[in-house]
């Protein structure tokens, strides 16, 4: 008789599976979070509400809420960023049913979290609310006509420039994308790299600023439009400053955050929140640096893109959205809260009484004393309108920066454009899986 | 069939042991006393019953079964999604899904390549740190199995660090020969992967082989000298044939490792855009995850792991036939 290594009977298969969903199954009853959230109050001691988040700074703002309040506790954990991990570990707990009733979520990433049903329909709760906010945040949290949260912060694009630079070489601060490109040249002869590389949402800014929305929805289907003649448009002048040599280092490598320490980087064109950034990658070359806005696409225009910004949501499966609404929109309006975001993540907020924060009128020494934050609000107001967040952005965006990688890095015949097409293709394909055919 | 009976019943069971352990006698003594014994072996075995049950069967069949649903949506997909039993839906996506194939492809080729040159690696420094002349068996065992002892991920963060397309030390050390190494372009990005494996793993299937070189009695060795065979000879055609279990038993471990690339290319793909977001089955599986497919994730999971069970079977069963 021959006899196999590895031979199981079927027989022993089925019932160890049934073993071991019996085991499973008297572990899933010892627990006794039931409905998966974290409200426990039913009438003694107070509602407690979790939230999770990762900027910087708010759990100086929970600590605020649970100094203000009796009848409603904040517990604080810190996540991984949403697009490190952040966002897998909510589903993961939505799909657990051991979610909080919070979580920090960005503004690109609402649709496709409202799509795998994860967040909480919260407009009647909330809309009473809307005049707090600044527009662009308020539209972040809003899909379709429904809001599933209280919107935090926003990322209008500006232009960090090397100061020091720009002076010693005798350049102008561009104010149109082309004389950003002229500005680039000159640096070039000089052994200068005029810019980081733009991958995945540092890209789709400039795409936001050109009125070249990457989503749009005709006869009740999705669309991705990131082919458009207008995407075209903007990718072309990308792939000209490539082909020229005009990039540098990787955007977040090391030989990156080095080349904007040492003067060899010279622009980052880019989100208000890199002014965080910069600070903290680029601490030698404190005093060098000063903020422009955006330059456009014609002179005299003044229309930017925004990158990022995020809301705290409430999450599926919440008990108590009442109590999570107050803690989320406390968060973004209450000054001493909002205060302490702005001071420790370096963020623009989303509300109208977080943006008159004393804060934001101060000269920052990094900049030389620069009123940053001046520019960083005028720019919020300049914010283009017509840009629409749509599902499967975590495949849109992955794809897109690795072919974008390879773009920059001229790997063979690697183009914008062609990261353009790869990623869309990649995206109707993960959303078709998922049920949702994507139209032309 | 009992478990007792199957190691003394074929004489090939007990050859294929590691040489120098006793076979046979201990378990011939079970099969006297099968009800009091055995009641006394399950309370020993229960723990691990439990805990393989509850955390490796009971999640293997949760895949399985979450497998045999296809989402739904509606066209906007702006109301929470629903799950409708279709068995074979995502299997014939993935099995349509071509950045899918590609990786199990990328991975197939990684192991058919890097698995023998890790082993080759692995069983020439166990010889050589068995043979009789080896010096500092000490130090060249720990230095050799050290990278081992680092975690998978900083090593790849220091590869990729040396990998560094602008600034790589390699490439610097290249310099006067006018040599310029694109380690993570698109030739040769794989083998980078392949070289990052290599020099973690290779150290731990060392010792595994040199430990079965440890067990070759000293009579089987002695003899072969007396009958003029050189430390050469020795080696390949005494030492090798007898550690072969050992090898066989590595040579699974990697195959079974190279189906499960993650850490790896995973870390080096922020410095490179040809390590794309699905570049292995698992990046695959976890990127699906991400799009909140967990189905689909589960399909591609459950085609992996039938995939490497398949493969390990093959190979069992090429070696064993070899050998008899």
């Amino acid at each position: 008789m021959k006899r196999s290594t590895v031979r199981v009977p079927a027989r022993a298969t089925g019932a160890a599976c049934v073993a071991a969903l019996a085991v499973a199954g008297l572990a899933a009853c010892g627990d006794p979070a039931d409905g998966g959230t974290s409200a426990e109050g039913d009438g003694d001691g107070p509602v407690e509400i979790e939230v999770w988040t990762w900027a910087q700074g708010y759990d100086k703002a929970a600590e605020a809420f649970n100094a203000a309040h009796d009848d409603v506790q904040v517990t604080f954990t810190e996540i991984e960023p949403g697009s490190k991990g952040g966002y897998d570990k909510i589903r993961n707990a939505i799909k657990a049913d051991s979610a909080p009733c919070l979580a920090q979520v960005g503004y690109e990433t609402m649709p496709s979290f409202v799509s795998e049903g994860n967040l909480l329909d919260v407009t009647d709760i909330a809309s009473p609310d809307a005049d707090a906010y600044a527009p662009a945040g308020w539209s972040g949290v809003t899909v379709g006509d429904r809001v599933y949260g209280a919107p935090q912060d926003q990322g209008p694009m500006v232009l960090f420039y090397n100061k020091d630079v720009f002076e010693k070489h005798d350049i102008e601060v561009p104010t149109t994308w082309d004389e950003y490109r002229a500005a680039g040249e000159k640096l070039k002869k000089a052994g200068i790299a005029l810019t980081g590389t733009y991958e995945d949402y540092d890209y789709t800014g400039f795409a936001w600023q050109a009125g070249a929305p990457w989503y749009s929805v005709a006869d009740g289907q999705w669309s991705i439009t990131n082919d458009s003649p207008e995407n075209q448009k903007v990718a072309d002048y990308w792939q000209g400053l490539i082909d020229d040599g005009l990039v540098g280092a990787g955007i977040w490598s090391d030989e990156w955050a080095a080349g904007l320490s040492d003067g060899s980087i010279a622009t980052i064109a880019g989100a208000s929140w890199f002014k965080g950034i910069l600070k903290d990658s680029a601490a030698a070359s404190a005093g060098q640096w000063a903020v422009a806005p955006l330059p456009t696409w014609e002179a005299g225009d003044e229309v930017t893109g925004n990158v990022g910004g995020s809301s705290i949501a409430v999450l599926a499966g919440c008990e108590n959205p009442e109590a999570a609404w107050e803690v989320a929109h406390f968060m973004a309006t209450d000054t001493t809260a909002a205060d302490a975001v702005i001071e420790a993540a370096g963020t623009l907020p989303a509300s109208v009484d977080g943006l008159t924060s004393e804060l934001l009128t101060q000269g920052d020494d990094y900049f030389g004393g620069q009123v940053v934050d001046e520019v960083i609000i005028e720019a919020s107001a300049d914010v283009a309108g017509d840009w629409q967040w749509g599902p499967g952005v975590s495949t849109l965006t992955s794809t897109f920066a690795a072919d974008m990688k390879k773009a920059y890095a001229k790997e063979g015949d690697a183009t914008i454009s062609g990261a353009l097409a790869s990623s869309k293709a990649a995206t109707a394909d993960a959303l078709a899986q998922q049920g949702i055919d994507v139209g032309e | 069939m009992t478990i007792s009976s199957i190691p003394t019943a074929d004489p090939r069971h007990a050859q294929r042991r590691v040489p120098g352990a006793p076979a046979g006698a201990p378990v011939r003594a079970d099969r006297r006393r099968p009800s009091r014994t055995a009641r006394y072996a399950l309370w020993f075995v229960a723990p691990f019953v439990v805990l393989f049950a509850g955390v490796y069967v009971a999640p293997i069949c949760y895949a399985v079964y979450q497998s045999l649903f296809r989402i739904e949506r509606d066209a906007l997909g702006l109301t929470p999604p629903t799950e409708v039993l279709d068995p074979l839906f995502n299997y014939s996506a993935a099995l349509q899904d071509s950045a899918f194939l590609a990786s199990l492809g990328r991975v197939l080729l990684f192991g058919v390549v890097q698995v023998p040159v890790m082993l080759g690696f692995a069983l020439a420094l166990a010889l050589l740190i068995d043979s009789a002349s080896a010096r500092g068996k000490g130090f060249f065992r720990l230095a050799s199995f050290a990278p081992y002892a680092v975690p998978t991920v900083v090593s790849a963060l220091m590869w990729s660090f040396l990998y560094s397309p602008t600034n790589s030390p390699l490439n610097q050390l290249l310099e006067p020969t006018g040599i310029t190494v694109d380690f993570l372009g698109t030739q040769l990005t794989l083998w980078s992967v392949a070289n990052v494996v290599t020099w973690g793993w290779t150290g731990y299937n060392m010792i595994i082989i040199y430990a079965a070189l440890q067990g070759i009695p000293g009579e089987v060795l002695e003899a072969a000298k007396l009958d003029g065979a050189s430390p050469w000879r020795i080696a390949w055609n005494v030492k090798v044939p007898l550690v072969r279990p050992a090898i066989l038993l590595t040579a699974v471990f990697s195959i079974i490792g190279s189906a499960q690339l993650y850490n790896e290319p995973f870390v080096l793909s922020s410095s490179t855009g040809t390590i794309g977001p699905q570049y292995t089955p698992l990046m695959a599986a976890q990127s699906s995850i991400t799009a909140a497919n967990y189905p689909y994730a589960a399909a591609q999971s459950v085609i992996l792991a039938v995939g490497v069970a398949a493969l390990s079977v093959v190979f069992f069963r090429l070696t064993s036939r070899r050998s008899s």
